[in-house]
């Protein structure tokens, strides 16, 4: 059976906006998202780690990491909405379909996210309390928050892999339906896509938290010892080293041995291929900034280091989406999507998200003048 | 259809819809609400003066954050989980018509995220105007946040001239949108009220505190409770013929309504003789009653709510079973399961023989052996019914609807279930696939219950 024929006909209200527009929001959504995304997925698990094995400094840095996570989590939930949001615009026809295979799994992660979210308060509510506040309820509420998000990742991975193997669905749906109707019970643990994906993210998220080390010891944390910050640079360096190697490992696998051959013929020529380097070698720009501002930790420094890291980002994001575009290629052309432009609403919706960003901005800033008024007296 | 159906043993996988739309409605009103009542009262306790009550609101704004950031954030997402799950085809439809909605509704999210934690993070560090300005931003996000997500919902229901135009705005502002959003904010005021009852209840122990708490939300309460009314009955007087004939007719509906009237007159009454009469009445067990009644006249009301769309999903655009309206004679005549990707490729791989130039040939559907007839019919059941009934048991078992039934009561109800009751959706297939529907229907419908007696010979 041709795997194109379980893709349903394209919705006779068009799409609401042109494509590029949809996918420069989703793309836009994704790196947002991934930032605090990353200190989720790799960051508690390290913090816990560090807290246990890392010394002072290593439980300084662990503490200020999990007292800011539930204000990450929060956005980054929130920053999610946007990419699945426009993935629902122009995927429609292949994400709905996995994600149903999958239904109780891609459900369960309501629920996960949910309890993980309220391990981390209640571990973040210990961190109040000092070394005593963190019975070992509390510690055993944050390593199941750290394993949860790990198994979210896992979800996700599973998700948008099997929307691009349009060919392992036919199977899925058989073994995993009844009476035709699926029970919603698939994972595409079959499709080695997935595993190289999810641990290649992982890796990601790793350079992720040891970037955003230096940058919350160079702004966050200019109130912390010398002595601690100078430890946070040399830190920051280990982990995204660690994080570097670990992603190239892994993306080589996901590269050389998932992509398929009209995949790599696109992204390896010109001018993809240019790309293709740029996402492959990026990692190693902010490794550089960190290693040569590691005894200097600074605003100045941490503004670098936080720029390249979101070039990284950026990259891997415009990069995955190309990928994804060309593994659907051979059966649906998402750019193809009759337009039927949705003007005003567009409009008020970038006039809203311009007058959005100005309302936080001041928020900001007001916090920003309470953190660096002097102290009184 | 053109999606999988998720095939939800004993419920089905809208009712799932249901279960976490409930459970998130019952905190998202209290996110407006009671982001009303902090902007409010912080300014009100500013201007006082009142530290006791600044230290009270603070409490609260914890409480408040603990609740809607995590658990009303998340649930929120759940249901658009749950839809995309279980209603891909009103997902889909619902996507393309509002993604500017919701992607201004996420605006809006990012604000009460933002403002919610500085205010609660801040507080103290913060001038009070500056800090009482949060709360407002967060206050009016919020509830701007429920107008966009209201105008969405209240289409479903009646996307009045949308249906013509297919546009933006005619469908936002649909005939219900006005009625919602009266009966939403004022669910909100009165939510917020209860939750902070409630709050106040277990964590103040002094007692002018709590009677100054008791007073002060009480007007709002009571607000709430008129808008409520008020927007019900916007929504009666809009609702479609179809809906207003599902509420006269469906029993477990009549029976909602009047549990919502006597709950929402009991939580009227508790809050005029108590808290705005009677502060001092407020204890952890009345705060708990007000509480649950509030909370269950909401579920009835959500439940309601759902229920009258029937066979709509979203008002003569998409019906419960996963059809467009307008296809339904499109698959009268090509055949349901020749329509359906998935449907297709399934009789493909099971039953090749009954392929003919690439497409299923109906007739040699009917040649099958019976077994096999069974099995289409079951598919066609999954597809076409499993939206609001179970095959067998659980809810709205369609065997237990059916037991007793006559074989020719059976073959009308799967050509013609429109007919036989109005909030059913059309047949949409052909005839022969309908006798496959009938097939297995049969072979799940149970007798007659055994030993009642009517008056014939024993």
């Amino acid at each position: 059976m041709n795997p194109s024929d379980l893709i349903g006909p394209s919705s006779s209200l068009g799409s609401p906006a042109p494509y590029w527009f949809l996918v420069f929001f989703k793309i836009l959504g994704f790196v947002l998202h991934i930032i605090p995304m990353s200190l989720w997925y790799a960051g508690i698990i390290l913090a816990l780690l560090v807290r246990w094995k890392g010394g002072e400094n290593g439980r300084i840095w662990s503490g200020r990491l999990m007292k800011q996570m539930p204000l990450l989590v929060a956005l980054g939930v929130n920053f999610g909405i946007v990419p699945l949001l426009f993935t629902q615009v122009s995927y429609y026809q292949v994400f709905y379909p996995a994600t149903i295979l999958m239904a109780w799994f891609w459900l369960s992660v309501i629920l996960l996210l949910t309890l993980a979210y309220y391990g981390v308060y209640i571990y973040a509510y210990g961190l109040k309390e000092g070394n005593s506040g963190l019975t070992p309820f509390r510690q055993a509420a944050a390593w199941i928050a750290a394993i949860f998000f790990i198994v979210i990742g896992f979800l996700f991975s599973n998700a948008f892999s099997l929307m691009t193997n349009l060919g392992g669905w036919p199977a899925l749906a058989e073994k995993t339906g009844e009476a035709g109707a699926v029970l919603g019970t698939a994972l595409n643990t079959g499709d080695s896509t997935l595993w190289a994906r999810w641990l290649m993210m992982f890796g990601l998220a790793l350079t992720t938290t040891g970037a955003y080390a230096y940058v919350d010891a160079g702004v966050f944390g200019r109130k912390e010892s010398e002595k601690y910050r100078l430890w946070a640079g040399g830190f920051a360096l280990k982990i995204y080293t660690l994080g570097a190697v670990w992603f190239a490992l892994f993306g080589s696998w996901y590269v050389f041995g998932t992509w398929q051959e009209e995949v790599k013929a696109t992204m390896f020529a010109m001018p993809l291929g240019i790309l293709t380097v740029l996402t492959a070698v990026s990692p190693g720009l902010v490794w550089f900034c960190l290693w040569f501002f590691r005894k200097s930790v600074s605003k100045r420094a941490a503004f670098f280091v936080a720029l390249t890291q979101l070039v990284v980002l950026s990259l891997n994001a415009v990069s995955r989406q190309i990928v994804q575009n060309l593994e659907l290629g051979k059966f649906l052309d998402v750019t193809a999507e009759p337009v039927k432009m949705q003007l005003s609403p567009i409009v008020l919706f970038l006039l809203l998200f311009v007058f959005g960003i100005g309302v936080v901005v001041w928020m900001v800033r007001k916090v920003i003048a309470v953190e660096t008024r002097p102290a009184a007296g | 259809m053109h999606y999988p159906w998720w095939y939800v043993p004993f419920l089905n996988a809208p009712m799932l819809i249901a279960v976490i739309a409930v459970l998130h409605v019952l905190v998202s009103h209290y996110a407006v609400g009671g982001g009303l009542f902090l902007a409010v009262e912080t300014s009100f306790a500013y201007r006082t003066k009142n530290k006791s009550y600044l230290d009270y609101l603070r409490q609260h704004a914890w409480f408040f954050i603990l609740i809607t950031v995590v658990y009303g954030a998340i649930t929120g997402v759940g249901i658009w989980w749950t839809i995309g799950l279980a209603s891909p085809l009103a997902t889909e439809t619902l996507i393309h018509a509002f993604v500017f909605g919701w992607a201004m509704e996420y605006v809006f999210f990012v604000l009460e995220i933002v403002s919610a934690f500085i205010f609660y993070y801040y507080w103290g560090r913060l001038d009070a105007k500056t800090h009482t300005a949060i709360g407002w931003i967060y206050a009016g996000a919020a509830w701007i946040s429920l107008v966009l997500i209201t105008g969405i919902t209240a289409f479903m229901l009646h996307p009045g001239s949308w249906l013509e135009s297919k546009n933006f705005w005619a469908g936002f502002f649909n005939p219900q949108f006005v009625p919602q959003v009266f009966s939403r904010t004022g669910g909100s005021f009165l939510l917020a009220s209860l939750y902070v009852y409630l709050h106040a209840a277990f964590k103040v122990k002094d007692s002018a505190m709590r009677d100054l708490i008791a007073a002060r939300s009480a007007r709002p309460a009571l607000l709430g409770a008129i808008l409520v009314v008020l927007g019900g009955v916007g929504w009666f007087v809009f609702l479609p013929a179809s809906a207003k004939a599902a509420l006269a007719a469906a029993s477990t509906l009549n029976l909602m309504m009047a549990l919502i009237f006597a709950l929402t007159v009991a939580v009227f009454a508790l809050l005029y003789f108590g808290p705005y009469r009677n502060p001092g009445w407020l204890t952890p067990g009345f705060a708990i009653v007000l509480f649950v009644l509030g909370l269950a006249a909401f579920s009835a009301g959500e439940f309601v709510r759902e229920a009258v769309r029937k066979p709509f999903i979203v008002y003569n655009v998409v019906l419960g079973n996963q059809v467009l309206a307008e296809e339904v004679p499109v698959l009268r005549a090509n055949g349901y399961l020749e329509s359906g990707s998935w449907m297709r490729a399934h009789v493909a791989a099971r039953f090749p023989q009954a392929i003919e130039n690439g497409k299923i040939n109906e007739a040699r559907l009917l040649e099958l052996p019976k077994e096999n007839q069974i099995e289409l019919g079951e598919m066609l059941f999954q597809y076409s019914c499993n939206n609001c009934h179970a095959p067998k048991n659980g809810f709205s078992a369609a065997s237990h609807l059916m037991r007793g039934w006559t074989t020719e009561m059976i073959r009308t109800c799967s050509r013609e279930p429109e007919k036989l009751h109005f909030f059913m959706p059309p047949w949409a297939g052909t005839p022969e696939e309908s006798e496959l529907l009938t097939q297995y229907l049969i072979s799940i419908a149970p007798a007659h219950p055994a030993g009642m007696y009517f008056g014939d010979e024993r």
